[in-house]
């Protein structure tokens, strides 16, 4: 029996399933949208990509705008200040964790049939985003960031304007989801579990066990784990590759498939909590829904810890002059490493390619190799694969472009 | 419809914002709209849900919605009286059902609008809404999703709202990007979805002009729902994301009165397009006072002076960002420091990146005339009735003889 689920996510998402006995045998994902930004690029003004790429995706333009800085950064051989990258920090957080808390009540929450207060979700997405937009004008989409440096030169009103709503959003979410604490979960967390066990779906959705990230920052070091060890990540050793009846890119390591998001970055991090929950499910469905929660309340944390820390009397901006050139570079977004590739000749750019998260996470099978996607899907029960696949996080207008 | 035919047929005149239409004329649409709502009250809602209960649980006080009442009642550019009609007609907005599609897009004017935030009591508006079809945010997924579109065209034929977010790939992009089980294309999508509705509102830049995926070379061949369908009323919101309070007055009005609001040239309401950036600017008295920021962080910087010259698009751009503002009008581009980017003009993608120097870059003036200006050219007649910023501009004197040429002075 041939199942055809049609996503209707950002975008929309093809996810074609044989079952055999109610179990899924074999798995194929397809995008069918595109907009072909990477060719939009070719030919302009090394600038002009920090005004296009946000464009990539309402969801993560914060991300996109930031990866296109730091790598057109990197190849002038630039490292910003500390108040530059804890006003980046700030905002590219904000909008890891409005992300965060949408998809785990809008998503995962619906999904599963579970009621949840919508009122103090909305006013926690609404706060975020103005602590966001007091250093990036505005969400989605701001343009605040740029090589060198950032155009906003908060003041302490404004910092502590900035306080007051993490603190509030922090005090909202402890109230929504209780503490991280395994043995001892309570409101949101318990409901979620507890619906999990009712459905049987603890163990579902495991898949390679392999994590990476390639993004460096205060909250995590570019790193991979692979048969339980962990190792350094190069970035040249990514590879792209086409696939049939998609408009989206398979990416691997090394010819190898690896996951990418809160799941890798969390573990990578060694964070208790996720490590107890990787002991007792591996990365199945639990494993991975918990660690993206789990990192609201650390993300937060971060925000707080910035806002305290931040230095407001450093410069903003350092002039600083593009030269022509290769490079590449990789940041972390909601669903994990966006990487951003430029190839600047003459002034102009020659070449840009960009790789987003839902690549690595839902790239199909390759040359034998099992993909991270097909391993979470194959042997599932048939009326999981729309849990499993969602648990990724997954985002068609990033992935497509 | 063609742009250029469009924009023909409109006088430069036709394009100004008149505010004050008489009081014969307000009179007359004070009946008209007493009318209207009378006969939506008749009307079944399509959601039974009572707005003034709904205020009352969110801690909003009666006083604060009248409050926010006068605010949109003077946004949409009404008299004072009209703002008992206003409140009255945010409270019958689950008459009108809405369906919302997108296409080419990144979502991040659903992300904007529905999401995210507006100002508080437009986002529980919002909430109240009849949205019948939301792509992204309807539980059901895949053929699922599919009834049930299929389902709310048939109930509401000829009386929904068609919002339309992303661009229409028309060239080579045309049988690359499908929709759904039935393998659509997004213009016979959107085409069967137009021809059902009472009118479309174009939401954000690429559903109004092509936006991202029309910038040159366009691999998809992508262009705006007005060159798509031509037999329905259009009411363009461009900006990226376009700002939820101008979505709210749009459907506002057309509870209100029936019809769409007021357009310009570019089909965008007046209301909320009839002025540029600059002129409601925060940091305008800088410019006025010849005060730039001349490098990014410089001390120009740190005092919040004008960003003209670090290439700010706020004098060529209409929209009302500097009014309205964004995520609980907590701030705005030009209050982070930088330069408004002119995401709401046709083309700007290719015309207005921001780099570009300013002097040299051929602007198309929109909407009251279709000429292509420099900017320097479009300073001296447009910008500034004192003209003391213009004066001390660094490239003022190098282009004063144009100024006598100058047919917009």
């Amino acid at each position: 029996m041939k199942i055809e689920l049609i996503e209707k996510i950002e975008g929309e998402a093809f996810l074609d399933v044989s079952c055999r006995q109610g179990k899924v045998r074999d798995a194929y994902v397809r995008f069918p949208h595109y907009r072909g930004i990477e060719k939009i690029l070719v030919g302009r003004d090394p600038l002009d990509a920090l005004v296009i790429n946000p464009r990539v995706c309402g969801i993560c333009g914060h991300a996109h705008l930031q990866a296109t800085v730091r790598t057109l950064e990197k190849l002038a051989g630039f490292e910003p200040n500390e108040k530059v990258k804890k006003i980046r920090e700030i905002t590219r957080f904000c909008e890891m964790v409005q992300n965060h808390i949408k998809w785990f009540y809008l998503v995962v929450f619906d999904r599963l049939g579970l009621t949840y207060d919508f009122r103090t979700v909305h006013v926690m997405i609404q706060k975020i985003n103005m602590l966001a937009a007091i250093f990036s004008g505005q969400w989605p989409h701001s343009s605040y960031a740029l090589p060198g440096g950032v155009t906003c030169d908060p003041s302490q009103l404004e910092i502590l304007q900035a306080k007051r709503l993490v603190q509030s959003v922090r005090e909202h979410f402890v109230l929504l989801v209780g503490a991280f604490d395994i043995k001892n979960l309570s409101k949101d967390l318990k409901r979620l579990y507890d619906r999990l066990e009712e459905r049987d779906l603890l163990y579902t959705g495991k898949s390679l066990d392999r994590f990476i990230t390639f993004g460096s920052d205060s909250y995590v070091q570019s790193s991979k784990i692979l048969h339980g060890k962990v190792r350094p990540a190069k970035l040249h050793n990514i590879r792209e590759f086409g696939q049939e009846k998609s408009h989206a890119k398979g990416v691997t390591y090394k010819g190898k498939f690896y996951e990418t998001g809160p799941l890798a970055r969390t573990m990578l991090r060694g964070d208790l909590f996720v490590k107890q929950l990787h002991r007792r499910y591996k990365d199945s469905i639990t494993t991975r829904i918990f660690a993206r929660i789990y990192e609201v309340g650390t993300l937060l944390k971060k925000i707080d810890e910035h806002l305290r820390t931040i230095d407001i009397s450093e410069p903003s901006y350092t002039p600083l002059e593009i030269p022509d050139g290769e490079t590449m570079s990789a940041i972390e977004a909601a669903r994990g490493s966006l990487i951003h590739k430029v190839c600047i000749e003459k002034g102009k750019i020659a070449e840009y390619v960009i790789i987003t998260p839902t690549q690595w996470n839902l790239s199909n099978a390759k040359n034998g190799e099992s993909s991270i996607i097909k391993k979470a899907l194959i042997g599932a029960q048939c009326e999981a694969t729309d849990i499993i696949f969602r648990s990724f996080d997954i985002c068609s207008v990033c992935t497509t472009h | 419809m063609n742009r250029e035919h469009l924009r023909s047929l409109f006088t430069a005149k036709s394009a100004r914002v008149d505010t004050n239409k008489g009081e014969a004329y307000y009179k007359n649409l004070y009946e008209r709209c007493r009318a209207r709502l009378d006969e939506l009250k008749k009307i079944t809602p399509l959601r039974n849900i009572d707005i003034a209960q709904v205020l009352e649980d969110e801690g909003i006080s009666r006083r604060d919605f009248l409050k926010w009442a006068s605010a949109t009642t003077a946004m949409l550019m009404l008299p004072a009286s009209f703002t008992p009609l206003v409140a009255e007609a945010a409270e019958l907005m689950n008459r009108v059902p809405v369906i919302w599609i997108e296409l080419q897009d990144c979502a991040g004017n659903s992300e904007a609008f529905i999401r995210a935030d507006g100002p508080k009591v437009d986002e529980i508006i919002l909430e109240i809404i009849s949205l019948e079809f939301h792509e992204t945010l309807m539980a059901p997924a895949g053929h699922q999703a599919e009834a049930q579109l299929e389902d709310a065209v048939n109930n509401f034929k000829g009386k929904y709202l068609l919002f339309v977010e992303g661009a229409i790939p028309v060239g080579r992009g045309r049988e690359w990007c499908t929709i759904g089980a039935s393998g659509e294309t997004f213009e016979e999508h959107l085409k069967k979805l137009a021809n059902d509705a009472a009118a479309i509102v174009a939401v954000g830049t690429c559903a109004t002009f092509g936006g991202v995926p029309a910038a040159a070379p366009n691999p998809t061949g992508a262009v705006g729902v007005m060159d798509v369908v031509n037999n329905k009323p259009i009411i363009n919101i461009p900006a990226c994301p376009a700002n939820p309070a101008n979505i709210v007055g749009v459907i506002l009005h057309y509870v209100l009165t029936g019809q769409i609001p007021e357009l310009d040239s570019l089909l965008r309401p007046k209301f909320a397009f009839g002025y540029r950036i600059h002129d409601n600017c925060e940091r305008r008295a800088h410019f006025d006072a010849g005060e730039f920021v001349e490098e990014w962080g410089d001390e120009g910087a740190q005092n919040n002076f004008c960003l003209y010259k670090m290439g700010c698009k706020g004098p060529m751009t209409f929209n009302n960002c500097s009014i309205v503002r964004y995520n609980e009008s907590v701030n705005w581009p030009i209050g982070a420091g930088h330069g408004c980017i002119g995401c709401s003009e046709p083309g700007f993608w290719d015309k207005y990146a921001y780099e570009r120097p300013m002097a040299d870059a051929n602007i198309k003036m929109a909407p009251n005339g279709g000429v292509e200006k420099s900017v320097d050219q479009f300073g001296l007649g447009l910008l500034t009735a004192a003209g003391v910023g213009i004066a001390i501009h660094a490239v003022a004197s190098a282009v004063a003889g144009k100024k006598s040429e100058g047919e917009e002075a």
